[in-house]
């Protein structure tokens, strides 16, 4: 996977390289560099031809929508990761607040009930099997 | 007047509630269990609870992953956490992808470059990508000549900005240090040392008023002070 999308990284790589050399081509043409010109259109093709073989092998990699509104506004898509992992963390830490919580209550409520219904509490106890 | 007020209530009685002509008082079999009960009829009816109580509602199973566990640490996270709460990470897309070339960090929308537009209008595709015929390259005979202003752009700043700080990294990392990094690490150095001639200043400033305040108490206590009085005046 990792070297899939390595190879993929290269080939984009490669492709804009090779348009930022046809945009100096092109921003103060010269007519003797018309075939380099030509050369690098048919490489820009090439350079289509192998992202799009590349295609098969990044099937399975998801990407968050989101992750993309980071990118259109020009942000930097590692703080979605952090804007993520934090949410996480945060949302982690209130469940186990609220399973802690409720952990010491039933506890609790066991205690009161044993030392008000005593009775009750042993026969529940015994048809919980948890004696 | 008041009868047809009454009439139009009725509607909303629990007689015609959607849910038939039960009373809302009235339990529904629910999802705690049965309460199973033995009725006895004859001289002396009773109602025997003949089943487990509601209370015994089996509890839902336990899944061994909760929120309880620390998710970061189950999934192995911990490394990705701290590598992005430790750090403060830079707010630009530049920095993230330092060798794109042209500006990136303006919002996609205003040069029709966002991605959000890729996903909404995908652009044709499915056929064979061929190279450019003779007759098509013909199309891309250009005149001599620069550009007109508005397609021409120069945006090598951003990339400038960040080779510095890849050739400093290489540096940490034991390679040789180039002119640029030399320069940087002169321009730091000599503003800390603007700092330390600073701070020296200030500790020269500080232990001059300290001494001039030692030399006041002193003069203030000995008996040669021109402020206090000697013996002569004192008896006078």
């Amino acid at each position: 996977m990792a070297s899939s999308l390595e190879n993929l990284e290269t080939q984009l790589e490669m492709f804009i390289e090779n348009v930022r050399q046809i945009h100096i081509i092109v921003s103060d043409f010269q007519p003797q560099s018309q075939s380099v010109l030509n050369q690098k259109l048919q490489s820009l093709v090439h350079g289509l031809q192998e992202v799009d073989k590349l295609k098969s092998q990044v099937q399975d990699v998801h990407v968050p929508l989101e992750v993309f509104d980071y990118i259109d506004q020009g942000r930097n898509p590692q703080l979605y990761t952090k804007d993520c992992i934090e949410k996480a963390l945060a949302k982690n830490e209130q469940v186990k607040g609220k399973i802690d919580a409720y952990r010491k209550f039933k506890a609790n409520m066991l205690l009161e009930l044993s030392r008000t219904f005593p009775n009750e509490l042993s026969k529940y106890r015994a048809l919980r099997g948890d004696e | 007047m008041m009868g047809d007020q009454f009439r139009k209530v009725e509607p909303y009685s629990p007689k015609s509630s959607p849910r038939g002509a039960r009373s809302p008082v009235v339990s529904r079999q629910d999802s705690s269990g049965t309460l199973k009960t033995t009725i006895l009829l004859g001289k002396n009816p009773s109602i025997v609870p003949s089943g487990p109580f509601y209370l015994m509602k089996e509890p839902p199973v336990e899944s061994e992953l909760t929120g309880a566990t620390n998710l970061m640490a189950y999934y192995g996270l911990e490394h990705s956490y701290s590598k992005f709460s430790g750090k403060k990470l830079k707010e630009q897309l530049s920095s993230f992808l330092p060798t794109l070339p042209g500006v990136i960090d303006s919002p996609g929308q205003q040069d029709n470059s966002s991605l959000r537009s890729v996903i909404e209008k995908p652009p044709i595709g499915g056929k064979e990508l061929l190279p450019l015929t003779n007759v098509q390259l013909d199309g891309f005979r250009l005149h001599p000549g620069p550009l007109p202003e508005q397609y021409r752009y120069t945006s090598t700043v951003p990339i400038k900005k960040h080779k510095n700080k890849h050739k400093k990294h290489k540096h940490k990392e034991g390679g040789l240090p180039s002119q640029e990094t030399t320069i940087t690490d002169t321009s730091s150095d000599t503003h800390e040392k603007k700092h330390k001639k600073q701070k020296r200043h200030d500790e020269d400033k500080e232990r001059k008023k300290r001494k001039k305040e030692k030399k006041r108490k002193k003069q203030k206590h000995s008996p040669e002070h021109s402020g206090g009085l000697t013996p002569g005046q004192h008896s006078s």
